[in-house]
């Protein structure tokens, strides 16, 4: 009688059971993704890819795996390291596969989410389409999504991973790129000199860095605008062009005549950290940025222009003390805690 | 043993009650579909390689690759209502070459009659993200249908050579996808059934879409080799074909 009632109770219980009950929930946890106070909204729709804990992991386990590339060796965080805000610290252009070399400098990872379009010329539309770029890049990472997903599918721990990190619990492209956008959503750096002063934290400008912001306001901010430093347009700066890669710039992406040799106007963010500069990193330091500004710009049929003025000569007209206190200023834009961020770092 | 019996029928009860969450409505029936691409010209199936057609702008061209996205399908009946295919599974490549990817086999899809099927050319990458629309990356590398370095896809690859007057063969190359965000190459596609499509559970009904690629060059714009032949991330002939690409699909026959 006992064991009837027994079986009974199985049978109730195992009738009820569906896919829900049998699902039994990981451990992870929503990270908080917080906007700074002096920042605009986002430009990445979080809440339809919240960071959580495992996806954020992941993310960074798939960051910094050369498994990424087709020979092992290249991840993302080969060319973009940490201390140097990360970026490809002293390369003038990225490096790749079997010591291929690309074309243009690699940029500086951080406050990603804000940004609207990726890359020098605007190619990626969404963060979540950006990685696609340089891993299957011939001259960057070389490798193809199936050659990938083999690779991981193979590895207990990614197994283990993607189905804490995610729902549907595969090993995709989509899981994959997922993952690496909630790595870099989190990469927010917003902790410098100026923030605190924008912020009213105590902080307060040297003088010299008090006049170089007001001369960097008059100067550059028409372009680097706003607290990203960046207005996200692609302007012609007046770069000779370099016969050696002849980077046509955002026509490649338009095809439009008036985009040629235009570029993204980059965030200056900790720019004294991000040398080389310039999309093909021709100059190497702040000095040299500024002196191109002044005197080194030449004319083209795009050339921007807010560098023509009215009795035709080209560029920002700076003096040498300028040059300096403009340089003080933009040293106020390097995020130290953002360089020594542990949740960020490889090792 | 009366209380066993009780118990039993109890259990019994317990047990059909929880087969069906929706309790009286009837249980909805699926069936599935086959979507039959043909590309042809004047009728007749195209041949990679060896036949050769001739343009309105009198130019005898020969091709040798054809392949393109077909995304976005929905089914719709003759009172407007839709059957949207699921997003995630709904990227397809249609190519020429390799004649399983010329039959798009959907299920699950409700039974019903349609009248109408509507479907995209290309990627829409406008409204991203799209569900699932990066899961299509390893069969667009496989086919050569990502453009790496755009981050986006090509839509359709169209390859060959032509001559003019007898002339030398010079090869043509039409790629299309979209620009950016500054141009959207994207096409949605509305095509009337012959008869009407019904969907049951029991049958496997097939659709005959014929796909007329005389039309990429003839279509609402006309569009001459020797003017342009190699067409990438053309902001002014891309989107002229695209336009006549929009107008290459008719669906010829419907069998229940």
């Amino acid at each position: 009688m006992k064991l009837l009632s027994y079986i009974v109770f199985i049978l109730i219980g195992a009738s009820c059971s569906s896919d829900k009950e049998d699902y039994v929930p990981i451990e992870n946890a929503t990270l908080e993704f917080k906007v700074p106070a002096n920042f605009p909204e986002p430009s990445y729709n979080v809440s339809l890819n919240p960071p959580t804990e495992k996806g954020f992991e992941l993310g960074k386990k798939l960051f910094y795996d050369g498994r990424l590339s087709s020979d092992g060796v290249i991840s993302c965080g080969f060319c973009h390291i940490q201390d140097f805000a990360f970026t490809h610290h002293t390369h003038i252009v990225s490096h790749g596969v079997g010591g291929a070399l690309g074309t243009r400098n690699a940029q500086p990872l951080h406050n990603m989410a804000f940004m609207k379009e990726f890359t020098w010329d605007g190619a990626a539309r969404h963060l979540d389409l950006q990685p696609i770029i340089p891993i299957t890049a011939e001259v960057e990472m070389n490798e193809t999504f199936s050659g990938i997903i083999t690779k991981l599918e193979n590895q207990p721990e990614y197994v283990k991973l993607f189905s804490e990190a995610f729902e549907d619990q595969k090993i995709n492209p989509d899981n994959i790129l997922k993952a690496l956008s909630q790595f870099m959503l989190m990469m927010i750096s917003a902790n410098t000199k100026y923030d605190k002063i924008e912020r009213n934290e105590g902080s307060v400008f040297t003088q010299e860095e008090a006049a170089g912001f007001a001369l960097f306001n008059s100067k550059c901010a028409s372009c680097h605008q706003g607290t990203l430093f960046t207005d996200q347009s692609y302007r012609n700066n007046g770069l000779p062009v370099d016969p050696q890669y002849n980077d046509i710039g955002r026509n490649r992406v338009t095809g439009l005549a008036e985009d040629l040799y235009k570029f993204k106007v980059p965030s200056l963010r900790n720019i004294e950290l991000t040398f080389p500069y310039m999309h093909d990193g021709r100059l190497k330091t702040l000095n040299d940025v500024l002196d191109h500004y002044s005197d080194g710009m030449v004319d083209s049929e795009t050339l921007d222009p807010l560098f023509k003025s009215q009795n035709g000569s080209l560029g920002i007209p700076m003096s040498a003390e300028e040059k300096v206190q403009i340089i003080a200023f933009l040293k106020t834009l390097t995020d130290d805690d953002f360089l020594n961020d542990d949740r960020f770092s490889e090792f | 043993m009366k209380r066993i019996a009780y118990t039993l029928l109890a259990t019994l009860i317990i047990v059909l009650s929880c087969k069906n969450d929706d309790g009286g409505t009837p249980e909805p029936t699926f069936g599935t579909v086959a979507l039959d691409f043909k590309n042809t010209i004047n009728a007749n199936g195209i041949e990679l390689g060896t036949d050769s057609y001739t343009n309105a702008s009198n130019e005898v061209y020969t091709i040798s690759e054809l392949k393109y996205i077909i995304s976005n399908i929905v089914l719709i009946k003759a009172n407007g209502e839709e059957f949207v295919y699921p997003v995630d599974e709904g990227y397809f490549l249609i190519n020429e070459e390799v004649v399983t990817s010329k039959k798009i086999s959907l299920a699950d899809i409700n039974a019903g009659e349609y009248t109408k099927i509507k479907f995209g050319f290309g990627v829409d990458q406008s409204k991203y993200p799209l569900n699932g629309m990066t899961n299509f990356i390893p069969t667009a590398e496989e086919s050569g249908m990502l453009w790496s370095w755009s981050a986006g896809y090509k839509f359709i690859k169209f390859e060959g050579s032509y001559t003019v007057n007898g002339g030398t063969a010079t090869d043509f190359l039409i790629h299309v996808g979209s620009h950016g965000t500054t141009l959207d190459n994207y096409k949605e596609i509305t095509i009337d059934l012959p008869t009407a499509l019904k969907i049951e559970e029991s049958t496997s009904p097939e659709v005959a879409i014929n796909v007329d690629i005389a039309k990429i060059f003839d279509g609402v714009n006309t569009h001459s080799l020797v003017t342009k032949s190699d067409i990438q991330v053309d902001p002014v002939n891309a989107p002229r074909i695209a336009e006549n690409i929009a107008t290459m699909f008719t669906a010829t026959s419907v069998s229940n």
